[in-house]
């Protein structure tokens, strides 16, 4: 079988939804539109007119079962240079170069199976939700727990839909933590993603858990760290780092 | 490389006040970007030393202390990187090259410099692009030791050319009879890397 | 200063992953699956597990067992250039 040559394509906003303060929903339809795996990614490229070019990647939302267009989540970084420009420019209607989709050394489809551990801070609950997005599409009964750190409920990306999907009690639970300002009331974790509160979340599974871990690089840091510490197998943690993204 | 030009993009600024004072193709930063290609390293400085080797005399080393007895000057210079931001007036305290010279008996065949690093980081200079005050070691920036992201405990500056020149980390200078290409020399980067000339790749 | 605090040059680190297109670009199929020996420890790793830096001149991607410089990639106007001498050799499955 020969691959398609990956290249770059416009993409057109066919669509624009906000999420949460911080972030948006960007939906692209591609000409050359290919399935991709949950977890990867697309590169996008801005150019300027006096040719300066800049890229970044962004994690696919949307399940590979949704066809000819994807979903980017993208958290607005003020002093960055390309999310403040997808967030406070692009409009509907705008052509974006991207390639994709790329990258599979951190996917999981229900072929993989479980049970599953999704561990996530801030936007890098992106992949992972294209991985319960794609779980929920193929009615997989997998045991998936996903601990999501966010700095308040107003923070959390999808949160109804996470919600929803944790009410059908097809195996999936959420565990959430609030690392600023938890709920009125809140009676669950409220600091930073640790060593103690990875015991707790993933003893049901112990050491047969697949994790994927994604976020800002020092959560992802801390979180990998932590798990090796527990010993669990290495082939069984995949990591995707975001760089210097909100914490 | 050419690619669809994104409606509303306008990348980076050459303000009109400084424009002769960005290099081609470079544009102004007001922050202080990190370069990176590796982790920090953090060699405490009980164990950091700075040695001058290769066609000299004989090496000489000195210990963080004796560094800092050596005698200092200020520096206000203009940063190129090649990965396109120029800034402007960064403030260093840090020991001329010249003053490191003076110490060590340079071989005439030794017309070439390798600096190198903690971590593997190496690049290459002319010798006489280093002399009469054109590159030293730095160990403050504005006025406080210099951070480790940007190279701390002490980096070389050679602000003359692209800031990759400018080691951080910077453990020794070995004196070399022909120019060997360092780092990023050897990977598609301009042996020598003026950016007033957009020195910028071998084979420009 | 012994320690490894956090700091903006291990927040701007990402996985080997990240690089994902630039490697399928140059080698015509998704190389993160792909394993590499370093060439400094012997260990083996997945390119997309690799310690990747891409805020410079060029990618630099490290092994995660001992930071040994295992691939750089740099891409000027005319050309793409990938060292890989920190490699012992690299295991991919046929194609196909
Ligand atoms: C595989 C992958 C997938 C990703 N998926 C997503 C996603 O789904 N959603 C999402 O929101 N993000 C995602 N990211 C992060 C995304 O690629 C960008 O890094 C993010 O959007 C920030 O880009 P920016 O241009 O807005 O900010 P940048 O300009 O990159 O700046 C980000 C922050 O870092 C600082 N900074 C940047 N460079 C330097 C430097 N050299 N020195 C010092 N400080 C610096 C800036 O000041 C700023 O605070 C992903 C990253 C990867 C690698
Ligand atoms: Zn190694």
């Amino acid at each position: 079988m020969v691959q398609p040559v990956l290249e770059w394509q416009a993409g057109r906003v066919t669509a624009i939804r906000p999420e949460t303060r911080q972030t948006k929903s960007f939906t692209f339809a591609l000409p050359k539109w290919m399935a991709h795996r949950p977890g990867q990614h697309y590169d996008v490229r801005l150019t300027a007119p006096d040719g300066y070019q800049t890229q970044r990647s962004y994690s696919i939302a949307s399940p590979p079962e949704r066809l000819r267009e994807i979903e980017l989540t993208v958290e607005r970084i003020p002093d960055g240079e390309v999310s403040p420009y997808l967030h406070d420019v692009l409009m509907q209607g705008d052509e974006l170069e991207v390639r994709g989709p790329i990258g599979g050394y951190f996917v999981w489809d229900v072929r993989l199976g479980g049970p599953l551990l999704l561990v996530g801070g801030g936007s890098g609950v992106v992949p992972l939700m294209a991985m319960l997005r794609h779980r929920a599409a193929q009615h997989s009964t997998v045991p998936t727990r996903m601990l999501y750190s966010s700095r308040s409920a107003e923070d959390v990306i999808y949160h109804d839909e996470l919600n929803g999907m944790a009410a059908a009690n097809d195996g999936f639970e959420a565990f959430y933590t609030f690392t600023r300002q938890p709920p009125a009331g809140w009676t669950g974790y409220r600091r930073r993603i640790d060593a103690a509160m990875l015991a707790e979340v993933i003893k049901p599974f112990d050491k047969r858990a697949r994790v994927y871990v994604c976020g800002p690089t020092l959560l992802v840091e801390a979180v990998a760290n932590a798990l090796v510490e527990m010993e669990l197998p290495i082939e069984q943690i995949r990591t995707e780092r975001f760089g210097p993204t909100g914490v | 490389m050419a690619g669809l030009i994104s409606r509303g993009f306008l990348g980076r600024r050459r303000p009109a006040e400084v424009e002769n004072r960005l290099p081609p193709g470079q544009y102004l930063v007001t922050d202080f970007p990190v370069l990176s290609a590796g982790p920090t390293p953090h060699t405490p400085l009980e164990r950091w030393s700075f040695t001058v080797e290769g066609l000299v005399g004989s090496p000489v080393t000195w210990s963080w202390e004796e560094f800092q007895k050596l005698p200092t000057q200020t520096y206000t210079v203009d940063i190129s990187c090649v990965t396109k931001w120029t800034k402007l007036d960064t403030r260093w305290l840090g020991v001329s090259i010249d003053t490191l010279l003076k110490a060590v008996q340079v071989d005439p065949a030794g017309r070439y410099v390798m600096a190198y690093s903690d971590g593997g980081y190496t690049t290459n200079l002319p010798l006489e692009e280093m002399v009469n005050g054109q590159a030293f070691v730095a160990y403050q920036f504005d006025d406080k030791p210099l951070d480790p992201v940007h190279g701390g405990p002490a980096r070389l500056v050679v602000p003359h050319l692209y800031f990759w020149k400018s080691a951080k980390w910077i453990r020794g200078l070995r004196f070399m009879e022909r120019n060997q290409p360092g780092f990023w020399e050897s990977l598609g980067y301009h042996i020598h890397g003026d950016p007033w000339k957009e020195e910028r790749y071998s084979g420009d | 200063m012994d320690r490894d605090e956090p700091d903006m040059n291990t927040a701007l680190m990402v996985d080997g992953n990240a690089v994902a297109g630039q490697l399928e670009q140059i080698f015509g199929r998704d190389m993160t699956m792909t394993i590499a020996r370093c060439a400094g420890c012997a260990r083996d790793a997945q390119l997309g597990a690799l310690m990747a830096f891409i805020r410079g001149p060029g990618v630099v991607l490290r092994c995660p067992a001992c930071q040994n410089a295992i691939a750089r990639i740099v891409e000027t106007p005319s050309a793409i250039y990938l060292e890989a001498r920190g490699a012992a050799y690299l295991r991919m499955a046929p194609q196909g």
